[in-house]
């Protein structure tokens, strides 16, 4: 199973007792999400979003020897759009980190990697003026 | 693809008073936007971007779109069209002509004068400024990825299909309908957006790219063709109109 965000693509192991939903393993739920479990809730970053236990109760689950967070539901109840093509998904931008940066007039941080093989990252570039523009050859 | 005009801007503003960031909106990646970099031989930073994160992340539909960010991380104008000076882009019989100057004048005021420039935008402005986003433009962008995600595995069939289901659900945004045509060859492309912005300019008031608001930008936004036998036709016209021709 594929899952598509909007820094990455990652092949993830697939619940085989329910191919409805998107369930990911607990252990590879940041690295195909970015978000995690922890105590308070689960959390990117800064933002942490508490579980309620009926939620706890639906979305985490014993399968296949491991352990699932139904993430699917999770994007609906934190309003992240997705859509789903065979065993890949793809997932929208999260609105509470679209908020957190455009919305209140901060540019969005990204690190990409350029074609020296640097790693540019708008945070470092604090305290100098950046002009950043987009082209392609299309 | 004024990348050469970018490093000549770049050079004479002086490095050491801004980044410049230039990034190419590129499913295609490196085999697409490589040469065009090779060939400007930039000295300013270069990222190849075959996901469109950027457009996404600033909420860009066209290109080129930039931004300027101030030092604490502020973004004080953001803007689509923004050529460093006329570019001329040429397809079989025709050609368009985009830009001016306009925004390299005010790019360098502002890397001078900081927030004392004219052209910088609060972050009340910036936000009146932002494209509204409802829930079709939302889903929109990861169906898009999904696009481009069949596009690189080669399954052609399905790439199509999601793109055409990201132009439907975002009819506003340039670079899903460009990129996705691009699909099908440059040649296909180029005769959707004219095709598209020629429907465009008969029934509705939507431009190309939002004007930027800048002083002496020029108007011709509107990838408005001009083809080998324009200047006959407008020579003629002027002739049954029996007015002086312009030069």
């Amino acid at each position: 199973m594929i899952v598509l965000t909007s820094d990455s693509s990652s092949d993830i192991a697939q619940r085989s007792d329910d191919t409805d939903s998107l369930w990911v393993r607990v252990d590879q739920l940041r690295q195909a999400t970015g978000w995690q479990l922890k105590p308070e809730g689960v959390c990117l970053g800064e933002i942490c979003v508490p579980l309620f236990e009926p939620e706890r109760e639906a979305w985490i689950a014993d399968a296949d020897d491991w352990v699932w967070f139904c993430y699917s539901a999770f994007a609906d109840k934190i309003g992240q759009k997705h859509v789903r093509d065979g065993d890949v998904w793809s997932l929208g931008s999260v609105p509470e980190v679209r908020r957190a940066g455009l919305e209140s007039g901060l540019a969005p941080d990204f690190g990409m990697t350029d074609r020296n093989g640097d790693t540019v990252r708008l945070s470092d570039l604090r305290g100098r003026k950046v002009v950043l523009f987009t082209w392609a050859s299309w | 693809m004024n990348l050469p005009v970018w490093q000549e801007l770049y050079e004479s503003i002086g490095p050491d008073r801004f980044e410049l960031i230039s990034v190419a909106e590129d499913s295609q990646g490196e085999a697409a936007a490589g040469k065009w970099f090779d060939k400007a031989k930039p000295t300013f930073r270069c990222i190849v971007d075959p996901t469109h994160r950027i457009s996404s992340l600033f909420g860009w539909v066209n290109v080129p779109s930039g931004a300027w960010i101030d030092e604490e991380g502020r973004i004080v104008r953001s803007n689509e069209g923004v050529f460093p000076d006329e570019t001329t882009i040429k397809f079989g019989l025709g050609k368009v002509r985009l830009g001016n100057d306009a925004f390299a004048h005010a790019t360098r005021d502002w890397i001078e004068r900081g927030p004392e420039s004219e052209f910088v935008w609060s972050a009340e402005e910036l936000a009146a400024h932002l494209k509204p986003v409802d829930d079709d433009t939302l889903l929109a962008e990861p169906t898009f990825k999904l696009a481009l995600h069949f596009e690189s595995t080669g399954d052609s069939e399905r790439a199509l299909r999601h793109f055409d289901a990201a132009q439907h659900l975002a009819p506003d945004n340039w670079n899903y309908h460009r990129q996705g045509w691009t699909h099908k060859g440059t040649v296909y492309a180029a005769r959707q957006v004219l095709k598209k912005s020629a429907y465009l300019r008969k029934n509705t008031d939507k431009n190309y790219y939002d004007p930027m608001e800048l002083p002496g930008e020029n108007h011709r936004r509107f990838t408005e063709p001009e083809w080998f036998w324009t200047p006959a036709v407008n020579g003629l016209k002027r002739l049954l109109r029996r007015e002086p021709s312009a030069a």
